[in-house]
C-alpha cells in the first residue's frame, strides 16, 4: 500500500507542529477572510466527495476470489483519506476564520454573473444539437465575453462569428471533425 | 489560430483614435461577413455532389465505438477505403469506452436512417452482459458479419511451457498460479481463458487473469516474463510471434489458421474451445424492410470485392461473410454462450 | 555505421519537395492544434487517416509525424501565457511559465520552451537512431512491478507541485485520485463512481479535467474577481532569451531529456510522467530555488524539454515491437497497418527505407518547428495585448469544442462544466490545481499496476522488490525522500549557529521560498 496514497508527500515535512497546521503555513501572511471561507468550502466538498467515495466502496463487492486486491480497496482509501483532509479543513477554516483580515466581500452582481454564465454553458450544451455549431459557440462567445465585462456588444458579436466560423472552417471542413449543423447547414 | 489572432488584435488597435479609424472600427464586421461568405461557400460544394441511389445522395456515417487504433477503427476504416467506390465518400467517427457500450448507447438514439451504421462485434456483446448495459444489440438492426480475428495462447520465448497440454497441467495442478495476460475485463481473452478454464474442469472463476487496456500492453506484461501465459487476437500478435519473441502454443479457430500454419489449434490439442473475434455492422432499430436488404446487399457485394479480400489478407482477418436471418440466428447463439461464460467467469 | 549510411539514404529521400512540402503542413496543423485546448494530436491524425487512401506511405507517415512533434511544441504556448494547458504533457509548464508571463517574461519562457523542445526533439530523435533497441529492451523489461516503483517515484516528486500549504496541496491530490476512480475498473470490470451515467462509464477524459481545472476555473474566477476587463498580462522586454536564461536553461533541457525519452519509451510511461519529475529535479537542484512558483525559468525548460524527448521516446516501443504507448501513437500505427505494414521486430528489416526517410524527416521537422516557432513567440506574447474578455470568450468556445470532440454528449460538457466548479473552489481556497491533475494521471496507473503485480504473484507483496530494477527505482525513492531532509538538518544547524534564536527548520525553508 506503499504507492497510492499521499504519504510520501506528507512523510518528509519534520517539525509539524503535532496536531496543527504546518509551521510553513503560519509562517505565511494570513490569509484573508475570503481565503479562510474558501479553505472551509474545500473541506466540505471533500467531506461531501468522501461521502459518495466511501458509499460506492462499500457497494463494490470482489469479483473474484482470485484478485487479493478489489476494486473498493483504493476508493475505501482515497475516501478515508478524503475524510481526514476535509475535517482538517473545515477545522482550519473554523480556528482562523476570528482572526482574519476581513477582505472586501465579493459582490452578489458579480455571482449573478458567474450563474448567468453557468446558465449560458447549460444553454449552449443544450442548444448544440438543435442550433449547431456556428450559431450556439458565437453565442457562447458574445455571451461570456460580454458577462467578463466586454464594452461594444456588436464588435463582440462580430470577433465570436468570425471565430467561430474560422474554427468550424478549419475542423469541420479542412480535417473533417462532425461538428452539429443547425437546419440552415453550419 | 493566426488569423485569430490577428482578428483578436484589433479591439486595441480600433479604439486609438487617428486617421482610419473608421476603417478599422468597421474591420471586425467586414471579417465578419466575409467568414459568412465562407460558410455558404463550402456549403454548395460538399459531399452533397456525390450523389448515389441508394441513400437518397445522403452521406453513410459509420460509428465506430472504440478510440481511434483499435479493431473496430480498424474495421470502420476499411469499410470507408472499400465503400468509397459504391457509395462516395464515407465519414467515420469514434464513439469510444467501455467495450462499446457507451457507443451503443449513443446509437440507440440516432434517428432510424439507413445512414447511420454502426460497427459491432462480439466484444460488445460480452460488454453488453458485464456492464449491465441498460442498452443491448436488440435496440438495433443486425445487418452483416464480416470478419473475424482468432485467439492465439502464447507463452513468452524462454518459458518451460512448450505446449498446450503443459500450460492445462500446470492449470490443474493450481489455476490460481498461472497467470494469463490479455485485454480488457470481460473482453473475447478473458472469455477465451474461462472457455478454456471450463472445459478442462477448472472453475472460470478461478482464472488468474490480468486484464490490461489493450493486447499492446497485455503483450509487455507477457515480455516481462511475470505472467504465465498470454491471449491476444492473433493480427496484433503476430509480428512478435514471427521474430521469436512469444511462442504461440494454439490457436482458437476450427482449423489452423493460414499465417501460423505451424501452430495447432484447441480442438487438436484436446481443448474443446473455438472462438472467433467476429465483427459486422448494425443499423439502427426500425428501418425500412428495403433498406435493410438493400445496406445487406451493398456490404455483402463489396464483402465479396477483390478490394475487400486485399483488406482481409492485409490485416490477417478471416472472412466470416454473414447475413440476413442466419446472422440474426448466430448472434443470439453468441449472446447466449457469453452470457453464460461471463456469469461463471463472475461478471456476468 | 549501418544506420548512419541508412539514415543519410534516409535524409536523400525525405528531401524531395514534397516529403518537405507534408513534412511543413504537419508540423503547421501539429503545432496549431497544440495549442488550442482539449483537441490534441490525436483526434487531429485519426480525422486525417482517410488522407492515407490518397497519399503514398513515406508522405502521410512524415506529415502524421510531424502533427505529432508539432502538437508537443504547440501544447506550451496557452499553458504559458494564459495558465490554460492544452494537454496533460504540458500542464507543468504552467507552473512557473506563467508566472514568468504575468511578470512580463512570457516571450523568454516561450523562447526556452520553443528551443528546450528543439533540443530535446533532436537529442531524442538521435536516441531513437541509435538506442531504439536498447530503450526496446528497457521497456520489455518493465512489468508491473517497475511500474509500481515508478509510479511511486513520481508520487514523491509531487510534494514539489504541492504548494505552500501541505494540507490544501493534498486536499487537491485527493480531488484528482476520487475522479481518477470513476469509469469500468481496468481488473475487475466493475463500474466505480459512474452514477448511472453512461458518459462516466469510461473514465473522466484528463484533457477534461486539465481543461476544466485549468481554463475554465481561471474563466469562472476572473469573473468571481471582477478583472475580465484587464489586459491578461503585460509584456516587458525585448531581449528574448538573456545569457543568465540561456546559462539557466540549457542543463535543464539536458536533464529533462535525460528523463523524458527513457521514460517515453516505456509503454506506460507517457509524456506526463517524466514532466513531474524533470520539475520536481529542476526544483531540487535549482541555485534559484527560492523562484520556484513566482517563474523560474528551469521549470519551464526542464519539463519542455521532457515531454518532447518523451515523443521521441514514445516513438521506440512503436516502431520497434510494434506497441502503441500513447493514443496518437494508436493512430499512428493504425496509419501503417493501412499501408500493409506491421510495426514491430521486422519493420527495419522489411521496410527499412520507408522508416529511415520518416525519422530523417523527424529531423527536419524538428528544424522546421524551431524557424516556425520562434518567430511565432512575439506573435504569440501579442495574444496578450487582447482583453481578458476576449481570451477566456475564446478559452470557452475551444475547451468546449475539444470536450465535445472527444465525447460528444451533452453529459460530456456538463461533467466539464462541473469540474470547472470545483477548480473554482479550489482557486477559491488558495489551493493548486496541479496536483490534481498529478492525482488523475497518477492514481489509476499506480492502482492498476499495483493490483496486476499482487494478482501476478497471487498476493505476496515481495514480488514488489523482485527485481535489480526495482530495487534500484526503490532505493532512488529512500533517496529522493531523504536528500530534502538531510540538507534541511545541515542548513537548519548552519542556520542556527549564524542567527542566536533558534528557527524551526520548515519556517526558514519556507522563508527560504518567500524571498
Amino acid at each position: 500500500m506503499s504507492s497510492p496514497d499521499p504519504d510520501p508527500a506528507t512523510g518528509p515535512r519534520p517539525g509539524e507542529e503535532p496536531g496543527g497546521a504546518p509551521a510553513a503555513v503560519a509562517a505565511d501572511p494570513p490569509e484573508d477572510r475570503r481565503t479562510v471561507l474558501g479553505g472551509g468550502a474545500l473541506g466540505l466538498l471533500l467531506l461531501v466527495g468522501a461521502v459518495l467515495v466511501l458509499a460506492e466502496a462499500a457497494a463494490l463487492h470482489a469479483a473474484t476470489d482470485a484478485t487479493p486486491l478489489g476494486p473498493a480497496v483504493f476508493p475505501a482509501l482515497v475516501g478515508a483519506l478524503m475524510a481526514v483532509v476535509g475535517v482538517a479543513l473545515v477545522v482550519r477554516a473554523a480556528r482562523r476564520l476570528g482572526a482574519a483580515p476581513s477582505s472586501e466581500p465579493i459582490p452578489l452582481s458579480r455571482v449573478l454573473r458567474l450563474a448567468g454564465l453557468l446558465v449560458l454553458l447549460v444553454g449552449f450544451a443544450v442548444a448544440l444539437p438543435l442550433a449547431g455549431y456556428v450559431v450556439s459557440s458565437t453565442a457562447l462567445f458574445t455571451g461570456a465575453a460580454l458577462l467578463l465585462g466586454a464594452p461594444r456588444p456588436w464588435h463582440t458579436l462580430a470577433y465570436g462569428w468570425t471565430l467561430v466560423a474560422v474554427v468550424y472552417l478549419v475542423f469541420d471542413r479542412l480535417i473533417g471533425l462532425t461538428l452539429p449543423a443547425g437546419p440552415w447547414g453550419f | 489560430m493566426d488569423s485569430t489572432g490577428r482578428d483578436m488584435d484589433e479591439p486595441g488597435a480600433a479604439a486609438r483614435p487617428g486617421p482610419g479609424r473608421l476603417v478599422r472600427s468597421l474591420a471586425p464586421f467586414v471579417t465578419a461577413a466575409l467568414a459568412t461568405v465562407g460558410l455558404f461557400a463550402v456549403q454548395t460544394d460538399g459531399e452533397r455532389a456525390q450523389a448515389q441511389e441508394l441513400l437518397d445522395g445522403r452521406q453513410l456515417r459509420l460509428m465506430a465505438p472504440a478510440e481511434p487504433g483499435g479493431g473496430w477503427d480498424q474495421t470502420a476504416r476499411e469499410l470507408q477505403a472499400a465503400l468509397r467506390d459504391r457509395v462516395g465518400r464515407a465519414e467515420v467517427y469514434n464513439v469510444g469506452g467501455a467495450g462499446g457500450t457507451i457507443g451503443l448507447s449513443q446509437y440507440v438514439r440516432l434517428p432510424p436512417e439507413p445512414t447511420e451504421l454502426m460497427v459491432t462485434g462480439l466484444i460488445m456483446v460480452g460488454a453488453i452482459e458485464s456492464n449491465d448495459s441498460p442498452v443491448t444489440l436488440e435496440q438495433t438492426t443486425p445487418l452483416v458479419r464480416l470478419t473475424t480475428d482468432y485467439e492465439v495462447i502464447v507463452v513468452p520465448a524462454d518459458s518451460p511451457v512448450q505446449t498446450t497440454a503443459d500450460l492445462v497441467e500446470l492449470m490443474r495442478e493450481d489455476i490460481g498460479a498461472v497467470s494469463i495476460a490479455g485485454g480488457s475485463a470481460g473482453g473475447v481473452e478473458q472469455i477465451t481463458a474461462g472457455l478454456i478454464a471450463a472445459d478442462i474442469g477448472a472453475d472460470p472463476a478461478e482464472v488468474n487473469y490480468i486484464a490490461h487496456s489493450g493486447g499492446g500492453e497485455a503483450l509487455t506484461t507477457l515480455l516481462s516474463g511475470r505472467a504465465t501465459a498470454g491471449v491476444s487476437g492473433v493480427s496484433e500478435i503476430q509480428a512478435q510471434i514471427d521474430a521469436g519473441q512469444v511462442r504461440a502454443l494454439a490457436v482458437s479457430s476450427a482449423e489452423r489458421l493460414p499465417g501460423l500454419p505451424e501452430v495447432p489449434t484447441l480442438l487438436e490439442e484436446g481443448v474443446d474451445v473455438e472462438l472467433a473475434n467476429w465483427r459486422g455492422v448494425v443499423a439502427p432499430a426500425g428501418i425500412s424492410d428495403e433498406d435493410e436488404q438493400a445496406l445487406e446487399d451493398l456490404l455483402m457485394e463489396m464483402a465479396d470485392s477483390p478490394q475487400w479480400q486485399e483488406t482481409l489478407q492485409r490485416r490477417g482477418w478471416g472472412d466470416a461473410a454473414l447475413a440476413g436471418p442466419e446472422f440474426e440466428a448466430f448472434l443470439a447463439e453468441e449472446t447466449a454462450r457469453v452470457g453464460q461464460v461471463l456469469d461463471d467467469i463472475g461478471l456476468g | 555505421m549501418d544506420q548512419l549510411g541508412a539514415l543519410m539514404q534516409g535524409f536523400a529521400d525525405a528531401v524531395t519537395l514534397g516529403n518537405l512540402v507534408w513534412a511543413l503542413v504537419g508540423v503547421t496543423i501539429g503545432t496549431v492544434v497544440g495549442v488550442l485546448p482539449g483537441i490534441g494530436p490525436a483526434l487531429t491524425v485519426a480525422m486525417l487517416l482517410p488522407l492515407t487512401f490518397r497519399l503514398d506511405p513515406a508522405s502521410s507517415l512524415i506529415m502524421f509525424a510531424g502533427i505529432y512533434y508539432g502538437g508537443m511544441y504547440g501544447g506550451s504556448t496557452t499553458s504559458i501565457l494564459l495558465n490554460t494547458p492544452g494537454e496533460s504533457a504540458s500542464m507543468v509548464s504552467a507552473l512557473e511559465g506563467n508566472k514568468m508571463a504575468r511578470a512580463g517574461r512570457g516571450a523568454a519562457a516561450l523562447a526556452t520552451a520553443a528551443i528546450g523542445s528543439f533540443v530535446a526533439g533532436t537529442i531524442g530523435t538521435i536516441g531513437l537512431t541509435f538506442l531504439a533497441p536498447a530503450v526496446a529492451e528497457l521497456a520489455v523489461g518493465f512489468g508491473p512491478p517497475e511500474y509500481v516503483a515508478l509510479m511511486a517515484l513520481s508520487f514523491v516528486t509531487v510534494s514539489a507541485l504541492l504548494g505552500r500549504s501541505l494540507v490544501k496541496g493534498a486536499a487537491s491530490l485527493l480531488i484528482g485520485l476520487a475522479i481518477g476512480l470513476v469509469g469500468i475498473d481496468a481488473q475487475s470490470g466493475q463500474a466505480r463512481l459512474d452514477f448511472g451515467v453512461p458518459a462516466l462509464l469510461d473514465g473522466i477524459d484528463v484533457v477534461v479535467v486539465v481543461v476544466a481545472l485549468f481554463a475554465l476555473g481561471e474563466t469562472f474566477e476572473r469573473l468571481l474577481r471582477g478583472t475580465g476587463r484587464e489586459t491578461v498580462e503585460p509584456v516587458r522586454g525585448r531581449a528574448v532569451l538573456s545569457r543568465e536564461d540561456w546559462r539557466r536553461s540549457w542543463p535543464a533541457w539536458l536533464r529533462g531529456t535525460a528523463l523524458g525519452f527513457p521514460i517515453g519509451g516505456l509503454p506506460a510511461g507517457g509524456a506526463d510522467v517524466p514532466t513531474f519529475l524533470s520539475y520536481s529535479l529542476e526544483r531540487r537542484l535549482s541555485k534559484h530555488r527560492s523562484q520556484f512558483g513566482k517563474g523560474a525559468i528551469e521549470g519551464v525548460a526542464g519539463p519542455e524539454a521532457a515531454n518532447n524527448a518523451a515523443a521521441a521516446g514514445v516513438l521506440v516501443p512503436l516502431l520497434t515491437i510494434g506497441l502503441p504507448t500513447s493514443a496518437t501513437a494508436a493512430v499512428i500505427l493504425t496509419a501503417f497497418q493501412s499501408y500493409g505494414l506491421q510495426p514491430g521486430p521486422q519493420l527495419f528489416t522489411e521496410s527499412g527505407p520507408l522508416l529511415w526517410t520518416l525519422i530523417a524527416s523527424l529531423y527536419i521537422g524538428n528544424v522546421m518547428l524551431l524557424v516556425l516557432n520562434l518567430p511565432l513567440v512575439r506573435l504569440w506574447a501579442r495574444l496578450l495585448t487582447i482583453p481578458a474578455y476576449g481570451i477566456y470568450a475564446a478559452v470557452l468556445v475551444f475547451s468546449t469544442l475539444g470536450t465535445f470532440a472527444s465525447g460528444g454528449t451533452f453529459d460530456d460538457l456538463i461533467v466539464l462544466y462541473a469540474l470547472g466548479l470545483v477548480a473554482l473552489v479550489l482557486r477559491l481556497a488558495d489551493a493548486p490545481v496541479a496536483p490534481a491533475v498529478v492525482g488523475v494521471i497518477l492514481g489509476p496507473l499506480a492502482e492498476t499496476q499495483l493490483r496486476r503485480a499482487l494478482a501476478l504473484s497471487q498476493g505476496d507483496p515481495a514480488v514488489l522488490v523482485s527485481s535489480p530494477l526495482t530495487v534500484t527505482l526503490w532505493v532512488l525513492i529512500v533517496l529522493a525522500l531523504l536528500a530534502p531532509l538531510a540538507w534541511r538538518l545541515t542548513r537548519g544547524v548552519r542556520e542556527r549557529r549564524r542567527t542566536a534564536p533558534p528557527v524551526p527548520v520548515t519556517a526558514v525553508e519556507s522563508q527560504a521560498d518567500q524571498d
